[in-house]
């Protein structure tokens, strides 16, 4: 069951992250909020995380920098990107941060609920 | 014992005076001869003197002259008594005769004298011969002058007109030159002296006549700039009204310059709109995030609510939150919309009269959300700005906007090079003179090399690499701030806790005031 698994979400818009954590509470997902890069790499360090959720543009560590730090302690967690920015030209789009997916803003929840499902080898519900 | 004349004139009792002579024939004849001889010449010389006086009319103290006559006639008359009173004895007559003669050499002597001072003060030919040929020399170089002074006026491309004020205080045209008459399509001999208002269409005479007008009041230069319809067509001139006065101090003439900026200004324009399609590209990254943001809330919060709506699990309070939440967002959306509908305008909304405020405020908004996630904090403070400009509000903004770009590129660059910076600090208000704005905007990116400060609102001067900056940026921004009548200035500013900086500094004129009105408010 989703509940075993805790999700972190790395977002500086207060209300985004707000609705993001209420939507994947509600579909059964531990829940816990970062305001910034640097806030979810404390959150990462001392908490056991199933699967980061970013935005790449934050105050105080952008999501790239941040997923870098992630990639350096744990090559395997599933990495969902949300973003509002061009993304074609990315340095992220390359094999070697996979698992990552990235979602243009405005991104939809159940979208990135199915994604977190397929990466962490989830099954569906019906 | 009274004598009668007719007793001094009685001869008897006296001898000839040949008798003297013992009427020795050759001796009388030596005295006769001689006499008659001496008496004739001086008689002869009256006569040339007269005549020369006559021709030359402009001879000075002709009457010098008469009196020489005079003088000589009555020593020639005594010559020819003496011959006379050799055979009779009018002694007496003779005697009268040397008397006058002795009246007329004294006054003739006493005046010669008299006048000598200024007998020596006349030119002698010599002089007059030099300084003739000073005079022709001063008049060849006068003739060369006028030609070169008239060469400029007919040769120079600047346009070129000379106003008479006329003694009613109206003005007529003297002369406008050929550059003038072929930029605007005027006939400059339809013009020379006539009046302003008769000579060209009213439209054109309203607009000119109130800056002659604050010309000859002021007795001041002024300068402008102007947009006149001329029979050619439309023209831009920067104008310049010289007043000339009259030992009285009265403004009798007005000399007038003008420069057609046309296609300069055309140009500029050309070139405003194409640093604000940069401008508006360079922000379009931003806005793209920007609009992102909240369409990305709205998603999440319908999302949400229509998920719980399905399980039946949605409490009107939250579906309550969940619609205000978007309607709010659709608000933030709403006006970024509006910003960049009126950013791509190309008239940039016309001239008009606002609160420079306004602009930097909205500037403000457009950039604090980005700026925010860049770690930027932008400061506003002294909002005690009441006094009106007169521009196009949304160039302005393009001018603080490209400041805050400037100055968000000098903190990052900062930053990369290990220091710490992220401040924009921002003020308006009004000038305690009264009749200006000034906007002040600062940052903290470690200022800039006071070597090339001169040159930062030189086009094309850029400080970043190649790619980076368009070296535009500041000097449309300096032209928009000139265009408005204002200036706009920077320096390096050492901030409170150590941080440096630059500060651009942007003086604008309070909206004009009428020269009556001002004429009221310094009284």
């Amino acid at each position: 069951m989703p509940d075993r698994f805790h999700i972190l979400i790395a977002e500086d818009e207060v209300l985004a992250a707000m609705a993001l954590e209420d939507f994947l509470s509600f579909k059964g997902f531990r829940v816990t909020v970062a305001a910034n890069g640097v806030e979810a790499l404390e959150r990462y360090a001392t908490e056991r995380i199933h699967a980061l959720v970013t935005d790449l543009r934050m105050p105080r560590m952008d999501g790239e920098t941040l997923i870098r730090e992630i990639r350096d302690r744990d090559a395997t967690l599933p990495v969902v990107v949300m973003t509002g920015y061009l993304t074609e030209d990315s340095d992220l789009k390359q094999e070697r941060w996979k698992p990552l997916e990235i979602f243009s803003k405005p991104v939809n929840p159940r979208t990135i609920c199915n994604t977190l499902h397929r990466m962490l080898g989830i099954p569906l519900e019906a | 014992m009274a004598v009668g004349l007719e007793e001094l004139l009685d001869t008897g009792g006296f001898v000839p005076h040949g008798v003297c002579l013992l009427w020795r024939p050759d001796i009388l004849m030596l005295h006769v001869a001689s006499d008659v001889l001496i008496g004739l010449s001086y008689f002869s010389i009256p006569v040339a003197l007269i005549y020369f006086v006559m021709r030359r009319r402009d001879v000075a103290f002709g009457w010098m002259a008469l009196l020489f006559a005079l003088f000589i006639i009555a020593c020639g008359t005594t010559h020819f008594l003496s011959v006379w009173t050799l055979w009779t004895p009018d002694y007496v007559l003779e005697g009268l005769v040397k008397l006058l003669t002795a009246f007329a050499s004294l006054a003739t002597a006493a005046a010669l004298w008299w006048l000598m001072p200024r007998l020596l003060a006349l030119p002698s030919p010599r002089e007059l011969e030099a300084s003739n040929r000073a005079l022709e020399l001063e008049v060849a170089t006068r003739r060369e002058m006028e030609a070169r002074y008239s060469g400029f006026f007919n040769n120079l491309g600047e346009a070129l007109f000379i106003v008479q004020v006329l003694p009613d205080g109206d003005f007529a045209y003297e002369a406008i030159n050929p550059a003038l008459a072929r930029i605007g399509g005027l006939d400059p001999e339809q013009l020379r002296d006539r009046r302003v208002r008769d000579a060209v269409k009213p439209e054109l005479a309203d607009l000119v006549i109130p800056r002659y007008t604050a010309c000859r009041d002021s007795g001041k230069t002024i300068d402008y700039e102007e947009t006149l319809d001329m029979p050619a067509g439309q023209r831009v001139f920067h104008t310049m009204l010289v007043p000339v006065k009259d030992a009285a101090g009265r403004v009798v003439q007005i000399l007038g310059s003008g420069r057609d900026v046309t296609e300069r200004k055309r140009l500029q324009e050309e070139v405003i709109q194409t640093s604000k399609l940069a401008t508006l590209g360079t922000l379009a990254a931003g806005m793209a995030h920007e609009m992102s943001q909240p369409l990305n809330v709205i998603r999440l919060w319908t999302e949400n609510t229509l998920a719980r709506l399905h399980d039946n699990l949605l409490e009107p309070a939250r579906a309550e939150k969940a619609l205000k939440l978007v309607i709010e967002q659709t608000e933030r959306m709403g006006k970024l919309i509006d910003h960049v509908r009126m950013f791509g305008r190309r008239d940039g909304g016309g001239m008009r009269t606002f609160h420079p405020a306004d602009c930097v405020q909205s500037a403000v908004e457009l950039v604090r959300h980005q700026y925010r996630h860049e770690d930027i904090e932008i400061v506003e403070k002294g909002w005690a700005a009441q006094l009106a400009v007169s521009g196009r509000p949304l160039e302005l903004e393009q001018v603080i906007l490209n400041l805050f770009s400037n100055a968000r590129d000098a903190i990052i660059a900062l930053r990369a090079a290990g220091g710490a910076a992220g401040r924009i600090m921002v003020a308006v208000g009004d000038d305690p003179d009264g009749y200006s704005v000034v906007i002040q905007v600062t940052d903290d990116g470690g200022g800039i090399d006071p070597a090339v400060l001169p040159q930062i609102f030189d086009p094309f001067f850029t400080t970043k690499e190649v790619g980076k900056g368009s070296g535009l940026g500041l000097s449309i921004g300096y032209g928009i701030i000139d265009g408005m009548g204002g200036r706009i200035e920077a320096r390096n500013v050492d901030l409170e806790g150590g941080g440096r900086g630059v500060r651009f500094t942007i003086t604008l004129p309070s909206q004009p005031v009428s020269s009556v009105d001002r004429e009221f408010s310094h009284a």
